[in-house]
């Protein structure tokens, strides 16, 4: 028993170590990245800094607030992520989804540790983002531990629940080969309502409910609102239960739908 | 008039080498390591219009750098080159409307048109003359059966197909001189044919030179009268085939299927030795290889066969490509030294 | 120059007869830069609705400065795209040199030879945002205004174009020149928003250095009646110097591949 939980955190440490590798070795990328977010970052302070230079408080958020929680919200960027859908439909064109399938772990497993892993070394490379946001742009980090408690808990919820979103996204490459426009898609949709450019509390009434309920907000506004308060402590038992259904129906949702998408690939032969 | 004329054509390749990671990047932003490399050196050769040259080496030998120098791509390191007289990097423009061009693996073509699509902006890009053009498309469906590959788009065609369509692709506009980097590579023996008779009759009809760079020697056996052969960027052998095929044509083989493998010595007549000796029960072939100049096959046979018990034995006369394994083998420079 | 533009029109029907076949593409393609856009034009509009003015810009006249931006961008977009892939799609594979080996200019042969239909979608975003943004700013579309809107959306997609050929250049030395060429264009994102709410310093760079403001909040200044002398018309000349300038990098870009052919 023992010696399998073994042998199966082998294999999964063996997967999530590739990740970290094949990202530094487009170093170029990792410092033209860097640039390129402190290029959107100056932009996104300067912009806030001039909306709020003839009013007080927008949706009674104050300057300090949103500032604080867009720089935040560029450094945690990672967090609302997408990148099943590309993978998924280049290993199906490769016909590497075969071998993957043919490992001998659960292949939702495998893919959940490996996104993890590659949203911890994505945090871990913005890092230098983090010093520019501090250093530059005067961002201060919460300094309550029990907020940052809460903030990586939510933080972690909302990250597997784009993960199963995700996946199902992913499952409909099975079903179409246009794979790039579905991709822009939700890279546009995810832009807009994770919140990465405007505090999703100031949107009108109906479109922040929705937003709300996307996934997109669940990864990265829920998450970054209870950091920098937006969202009062005390609120935070509710919002992480609701993060918990979401996970679990998402979950259950998202496994069904691989077995009918394999069950498609298997029949038809890829 | 030569049509083509290199002058000691040389080009030296320089490189910075790099070791890898981040690190290497930066040490080599600062303090990078120059290598040269001689691709080609020093080589010096005229082709006649109408002629039809194989040039041939090893891969790497150089030469693609030198076709690449000769339709103007590269420019040399040092020394000439002359097409029509011009030179062909200063002169693109000139140069480019005289020539054609296969690069064996890689397409001219637009990947998702329809043939007939492509064929009509290249002969506007060539500025051909409309009823030329026509003409000469009806020619070309007919040589190379292009017919209903002409609606096709390239991604759909066979390696074969393909081949025929870049050979019209190239030719179009009616080229002087003509560069086909591998034009039969991959393809069967079918195929191979009537590129090549299309070859020949363009040759034959319109004149056109061409320069062809091959490891298919059964090209260059069909289609030149002479050789070039390059090897480490040094020209070693410019002639007829013929002249070549006398000189090293010389050595036959002779492969004995002996009865019992043989692990003893063998005496052999002066100009006779062993090429190659299986050694094994499975394996009992000998292969033996003379000097026709100094013996005859009746003699070396007859000599093996006093020896060992012989079950069967055949004569093989060599082909071009022996003889060129031959040459890459060192064989001319040890006969032009020696 | 009449054989070009002839030629220009020749590899423009055979790239929309490709496109005709992979409608679906071509409808997601031009669709896309639609999607990407709308999430930034949101943010303006749920922030806009808040706050009267943006340092005394109001909502249209940011929609303005936005649309101008895109307008120029989509130009670059449609007609230079392939400056992006000289390095992977042509040096790399080396089909660069089939350019080298006809009787045409290669930068002309390597621009025609792919028409971006993804531009089209920023282009149809550009434009609705002007023309919105002019109607209710009540802007008059007078001869010389729309005369003037097209000069300026000209020079700015040259101006797009002739940085991007500059860095682009750089792949004939380090093979994947996307990287340098997108420390370059990201910078046009300043000039989405009015560059007055930026330190001077940025002002300075998006109008000097790398013009992108010209082509943006000039204009927009000019319409909207703010006046700020000859630059508003700074950008046809700066275009056209930074194209000469963007040209000779290309042919020294080109001689080294010459030299290496790599």
């Amino acid at each position: 028993m023992i010696q399998a939980i073994r042998r199966r955190t082998n294999i999964y440490g063996a997967m999530a170590g590739i990740v970290p590798k094949t990202f530094l070795a487009y170093s170029l990328w990792v410092w033209v990245s860097l640039f390129l977010n402190t290029i959107t970052m100056t932009i996104l302070v300067f912009f806030w800094k001039a909306v709020y230079a003839d009013t007080g408080t927008i949706a009674g958020l104050d300057l300090q607030t949103t500032l604080t929680y867009i720089l935040l919200a560029q450094i945690f960027l990672p967090l609302g992520d997408l990148s099943m859908i590309f993978e998924f439909g280049y290993s199906l064109r490769e016909g590497g989804i075969a071998h993957a399938l043919l490992r001998p772990v659960d292949f939702q497993g495998g893919f959940y540790v490996q996104y993890m892993t590659q949203t911890l070394t994505s945090l871990f490379l913005q890092i230098p983002m983090a010093l520019v946001a501090w250093l530059v742009f005067g961002l201060r980090f919460p300094t309550d531990l029990q907020l940052w408690a809460v903030f990586i808990l939510s933080a972690i919820l909302g990250r597997t629940i784009l993960f199963f979103f995700d996946w199902m996204l992913a499952c409909l490459t099975f079903y179409t080969t246009e794979v790039w426009g579905l991709g822009v898609l939700v890279y546009g949709a995810s832009l807009f309502f994770s919140g990465s450019l405007v505090p999703l509390a100031m949107l009108p009434g109906w479109l922040q409910t929705f937003a709300l309920a996307t996934p997109f907000a669940q990864a990265l506004y829920v998450p970054l609102s209870l950091l920098t308060g937006i969202t009062p402590l005390s609120q935070a038992p509710m919002v992480l239960l609701i993060q918990v259904i979401l996970l679990i129906t998402l979950g259950v949702l998202s496994r069904l739908f691989f077995r009918v998408a394999v069950r498609k690939v298997t029949v038809q032969g890829g | 008039m030569a049509i083509i004329e290199t002058e000691n054509l040389t080009k030296v390749y320089r490189t910075t080498r790099k070791d890898p990671g981040l690190r290497g990047s930066v040490k080599a932003l600062f303090r990078p390591q120059i290598v040269d490399k001689l691709a080609v050196d020093r080589i010096s050769f005229h082709v006649e219009p109408g002629e039809m040259v194989g040039y041939i080496g090893v891969n790497g030998a150089g030469k693609s750098t030198t076709i690449k120098m000769l339709t103007g791509i590269l420019v040399p390191t040092s020394g000439q080159v002359r097409i029509l007289g011009r030179d062909p990097h200063r002169q693109r423009v000139d140069n480019a409307r005289q020539i054609g061009v296969v690069f064996g693996q890689r397409t001219q073509l637009w990947w998702d048109l329809a043939l007939i699509e492509s064929l009509n902006l290249i002969a506007r890009i060539y500025e051909v003359d409309p009823a030329r053009y026509k003409q000469l498309l009806d020619q070309f469906s007919e040589t190379l059966e292009l017919g209903e590959l002409l609606r096709m788009p390239i991604r759909n065609m066979s390696l074969g197909q393909k081949m025929r369509a870049e050979l019209a692709a190239a030719l179009i506009h009616e080229p002087l001189v003509v560069y086909l980097d591998e034009p039969t590579i991959g393809l069967d023996l079918i195929v191979k044919e009537r590129i090549r008779e299309f070859i020949r009759q363009q040759n034959r009809d319109k004149g056109t030179t061409v320069i062809l760079t091959t490891h298919d020697l059964g090209d260059i056996e069909e289609l030149c009268q002479r050789v070039i052969i390059i090897d480490n960027g040094r020209l070693i052998y410019d002639g007829p085939i013929t002249t070549i095929k006398a000189r090293f044509g010389k050595y036959r083989e002779i492969t004995f299927e002996t009865c019992q493998p043989v692990y003893q010595a063998i005496a052999l007549p002066e100009g006779a030795h062993i090429v190659t000796n299986g050694y094994s029960p499975e394996d009992r072939k000998l292969v033996l290889r003379f000097d026709r100049t100094l013996t005859t096959a009746s003699r070396v046979a007859h000599d093996v066969m006093d020896q060992v018990e012989v079950n069967d034995f055949s004569l093989t006369e060599p082909d071009l490509s022996s003889i060129v394994k031959q040459i890459y083998n060192g064989a001319l420079l040890e006969e032009t030294t020696s | 120059m009449a054989r070009y533009l002839d030629l220009y029109g020749l590899f423009l029907v055979q790239r929309f007869k490709i496109l005709m076949e992979y409608r679906v593409n071509f409808l997601i393609g031009a669709s896309s830069t639609i999607i990407l856009q709308v999430s930034s034009l949101l943010t303006i509009w749920v922030v806009m609705s808040q706050i009267p003015s943006l340092n005394g810009w109001s909502y249209y006249e940011v929609l303005l400065i936005y649309g101008l931006i895109t307008l120029a961008k989509s130009i670059n977009h449609m007609f230079a795209d392939n400056l992006w892939t000289i390095g992977r799609q042509y040096i790399r594979t080396g089909s660069f040199d089939r350019f080298l080996v006809r009787p045409i200019n290669p930068l002309f042969h390597l621009l025609a030879d792919r028409f971006c239909h993804d531009g089209i979608g920023n282009f149809l975003v550009g434009s609705v945002l002007v023309i919105t943004a002019t109607r209710q700013l009540n802007i008059p579309w007078s001869l010389n205004n729309v005369l003037y809107l097209v000069l300026m959306v000209l020079s700015g997609g040259l101006i797009f174009i002739a940085l991007n050929l500059i860095t682009g250049t750089t792949a004939f030395w380090i093979m994947d020149a996307v990287p340098i060429m997108r420390v370059v264009f990201d910078f046009h994102l300043f000039a989405q928003y009015p560059l007055s709410i930026y330190p001077r310093a940025v002002g300075i760079l998006l109008t000097w250095l790398i013009p992108y403001g010209l082509a943006s909040f000039y204009p927009a200044s000019y319409l909207t009646d703010r006046s700020l002398g000859w630059v508003a018309w700074g950008a046809p000349f700066v275009a056209i110097i930074l194209l000469i300038l963007a040209y000779q990098v290309w042919k020294f870009g080109l001689k080294y591949y010459a030299g290496t052919g790599s």
